[in-house]
């Protein structure tokens, strides 16, 4: 339908072009400009519009509701317009501070430095697998992917389980720990401990499979010239891998970061997670216990903006890393 | 999507019609006369699941006895209970739409329910029906705010104390009657069955622990006037929380794993035969049995003793049966009362070992003289407890105020004290929010 349009008023325009040349090539060169600035919008207008309906809609729908109190009625609700409040009780709170924000940034760090480790090592070895044994590999990690996230956290909760689990027998046997008075899941290290395993677990395999497919992109004649220039393994690596595969790198490492501040489930599932230990709240928990648990909207939507703020601000960095990469390589 | 349904809704409707016609055709004795026609109507009912192992046989014959009462049929949707709170207030929110014409609703739900104005007040046609008077008085309450009553209590349960009748036996042990020999009994267990856990100090069940704050003579909130305040950090309230957690952090007769465990993880113990003794619920010792059929005939009951004897008072949960505002009031009211009265509120309270919340059908179930079900009869008429009934404490339990103290208490990390504080300074929050 848009082609359409678009040839019509071409047609229309060559007939009247013929009455006077002149005038006539300025107008069809005005037409075309304009053709060039909104055939594009227009194309793209679709999915725009599903975007800003999934997206953008209830992103607004927040934005709002963080600055107001909200009550539900029946048949719809009640709501109170109350400024930055929830903001300032947010920012303000001994919570935030000293528990949520540090167990969210800390914890995405550790996971994405552990993530991008791991899957490199793994797409390194990858790499360098005979075909057999490659494709085992990657069936079994791409298994740990496909894994979803509550069962994975099952998993590793059923093998941390204080007294019974397989590693808490495995630490009892060798003096690390006594079982019986030992529960990983009341502290805030070991509990986060155990998160960041099961996050690594679940996030490696994206890594990995994304740094083979860089890595497959390395012309072997690199490689030969630098062993021939006398560079180790270790030297090989950071010096032609690394710088080659940059921008593979940046990807994996911003979109674990995104992927990992904004963790739930994982926490939410995990003994004490949900609610009755506070010291191992993080945002997206905090941000779920305040509107739906204390039924709180205003207060759960201001920690959900915060949060869409810090991801935005993440995804600034990247966006624009992302774009100063591609003119270097111009 | 909406019109969609409205499409399906008009087909169901269609086939109501005829069916209920066909079925009509053997001419109707007429005892509709004076009642409620609801002829071609289907009401959507929303039932817990799990309550009942296996709910559909029943819910047919409901179905049934409803379709020739007035005509209409039911349509039965099971909802979990883990989601179900936050399925009704969206469909709350909705507004008629949404929301169901008659649902099972918890105890504790009734009065951020009620607020919203979606519950149906029925105290008049409960006094009409003249059921007033047969209904179990601790449920009767829970259910009803400012002299209003939004439904019928359904059926209930209570947790007392369960334990292995044969270890006890073993061991010369008697059913605990005091604090002080709960304690000791524990210990002895401790020493002669290193092998089970004597009595669960389950840091995220709620409803183990507040049998002690009430047991000796604490609160954990009052009412004044309009307002509540906590009162869980007051020195009887503190004195019973002592006493529970003091089983775990000096007694040691519950080990560190039990600190963040839920009365789930409590069962899934028993099932595996390692638990002697612990606080449990009137449905409990039936799960437990059908898990294990090993341990059928081991199993004995008892209240939750006072601190010198008596009972401690223990949370009388339940569920009510409530009619939504829709234009099917009238109709659903007709169900609700076919439901919780008579023949279906018995048989209801048989299959799923429940007790049932009319009097005369409770006088029943004591009668039967069954020694896992007297205790909790007993527990249930002479000592039970309901929660604050507001709002506000709705959303105090689902951001786990009381186990995040009782937790915080059993991994050192605060004492009794200063916890209680904490938990009477966050209750007090959400009161103050709530006003």
């Amino acid at each position: 339908m848009l082609v359409d349009d678009g040839s019509k008023a071409g047609s229309s325009g060559s007939s009247s072009r013929r009455s006077r040349p002149a005038d006539d090539g300025e107008a069809a060169r005005r037409r075309k400009r304009r053709t060039t600035l909104t055939r594009p919008w227009l194309l793209l207008a679709p999915s725009l519009i599903v975007l800003a309906g999934l997206l953008l809609w209830p992103l607004i729908q927040v934005g709002k509701l963080s600055l107001q109190d909200y009550k539900v009625k029946f048949g719809g609700g009640e709501a109170t317009f109350t400024g930055f409040d929830h903001y300032k009780d947010l920012l303000t709170g001994e919570l935030l501070w000293k528990t949520v924000l540090p167990n969210t940034v800390f914890f995405a760090f550790a996971c994405v430095g552990l993530t991008v480790a791991l899957g490199t090592a793994v797409a390194l070895l990858l790499n360098r697998l005979g075909p057999t044994w490659k494709l085992i590999c990657s069936v079994s990690i791409l298994a740990a992917w496909a894994m979803p996230a509550v069962t994975g956290t099952y998993v590793w909760i059923w093998l941390f389980s204080p007294e019974d689990g397989m590693i808490s027998q495995l630490a009892d046997s060798l003096g690390l720990i006594d079982a019986e008075t030992t529960n990983w899941f009341t502290e805030r290290l070991p509990f986060y401990a155990i998160a960041t395993i099961n996050v690594v677990h679940h996030g490696f395999p994206f890594v990995a499979i994304t740094v083979l497919a860089g890595l497959l992109t390395i012309p072997k004649e690199l490689y030969e010239a630098g062993e021939i220039d006398g560079a180790n393994a270790w030297q090989r690596f950071w010096n032609i891998t690394v710088p080659t595969i940059k921008p593979v790198f940046l990807v994996v490492t911003i979109l674990s970061t995104i992927w990992d501040f904004k963790v739930f489930t994982q926490i939410f599932l995990m003994p004490g997670g949900s609610g009755s230990n506070p010291d191992v709240y993080n945002l997206g928990v905090y941000s779920y216990i305040e509107a739906f648990a204390k039924n709180d909207y205003g207060a759960g939507a201001a920690a959900a903006v915060l949060l869409t703020l810090l991801l935005l601000a993440i995804t600034i960095v990247y966006i624009r890393t992302l774009f100063r990469q591609g003119e270097e390589d111009l | 999507m909406k019109r969609r349904v409205i499409a399906a809704g008009c087909i169901a409707l269609t086939l109501g019609l005829t069916a209920t016609a066909c079925g009509d055709d053997g001419g109707d004795s007429g005892d509709n006369g004076g009642k409620v026609e609801g002829k071609g109507k289907t009401l959507t009912v929303w039932i817990m699941e799990g309550t009942n192992p296996d709910p559909r046989p029943f819910f047919k014959e409901v179905g049934a006895a409803f379709e020739k009462k007035t005509g209409a049929k039911i349509k039965v949707e099971y909802q979990q209970w883990a989601t179900a709170q936050k399925k009704f207030t969206t469909a709350i929110e909705g507004g008629e739409d949404q929301v169901p014409d008659v649902a099972e609703v918890g105890t504790t739900w009734v009065p951020q329910f009620a607020e919203t104005e979606a519950l149906v007040d029925v105290t008049d046609d409960v006094k009409k029906a003249g059921l007033n008077n047969d209904l179990v008085e601790g449920l009767k309450d829970a259910g009803t705010l400012d002299g209003k009553q939004y439904g019928m209590p359904w059926y209930a349960g209570v947790r007392s104390i369960v334990y292995r009748k044969d270890i006890f036996e073993k061991h010369d042990l008697k059913p605990p009657t005091t604090w002080k020999e709960l304690q000791a009994t524990a210990k002895t267990l401790k020493d002669k069955e290193p092998g089970l856990i004597p009595f669960p100090v389950a840091g995220g069940a709620e409803m183990f622990a507040t049998p002690f704050i009430w047991g000796a003579g604490g609160e954990l909130a009052t009412q004044d006037g309009e307002k509540w305040k906590s009162a869980i950090n007051s020195p009887e309230a503190i004195k019973g929380i002592e006493f529970y957690t003091g089983l775990a952090t000096k007694d040691k007769v519950s080990p560190a794993k039990v600190n963040t465990w839920t009365e789930k993880e409590v069962g899934d113990a028993w099932n595996k035969g390692q638990v002697a003794m612990a606080i449990g619920g009137n449905w409990t010792p039936k799960a437990i049995t059908d898990a294990n059929p090993k341990l059928k005939g081991k199993l004995g009951a008892v209240p939750i003793p006072g601190e010198k004897g008596g009972m401690s008072k223990s949370f009388l949960g339940g569920s009510y049966l409530s009619a939504f505002n829709t234009d099917k009031k009238d109709l659903a009211w007709e169900l609700v009362k076919l439901m919780t009265t008579g023949e279906f509120a018995a048989k209801w309270a048989k299959q799923t070992n429940y007790f049932p919340g009319q009097n005369s059908e409770l006088k029943k179930i004591e009668g039967q003289k069954d020694p896992l079900v007297e205790p909790f009869a007993k527990q249930m008429i002479e000592a039970g407890a309901t929660v604050p009934k507001t709002k506000a404490y709705g959303e105090i339990q689902a951001s786990q105020v009381v186990t995040g103290m009782v937790q915080s208490i059993l991994t050192g990390k605060s004492s009794v004290k200063d916890a209680a504080d904490k938990a009477a300074k966050d209750m007090d929050e959400i009161f103050a929010k709530d006003k």
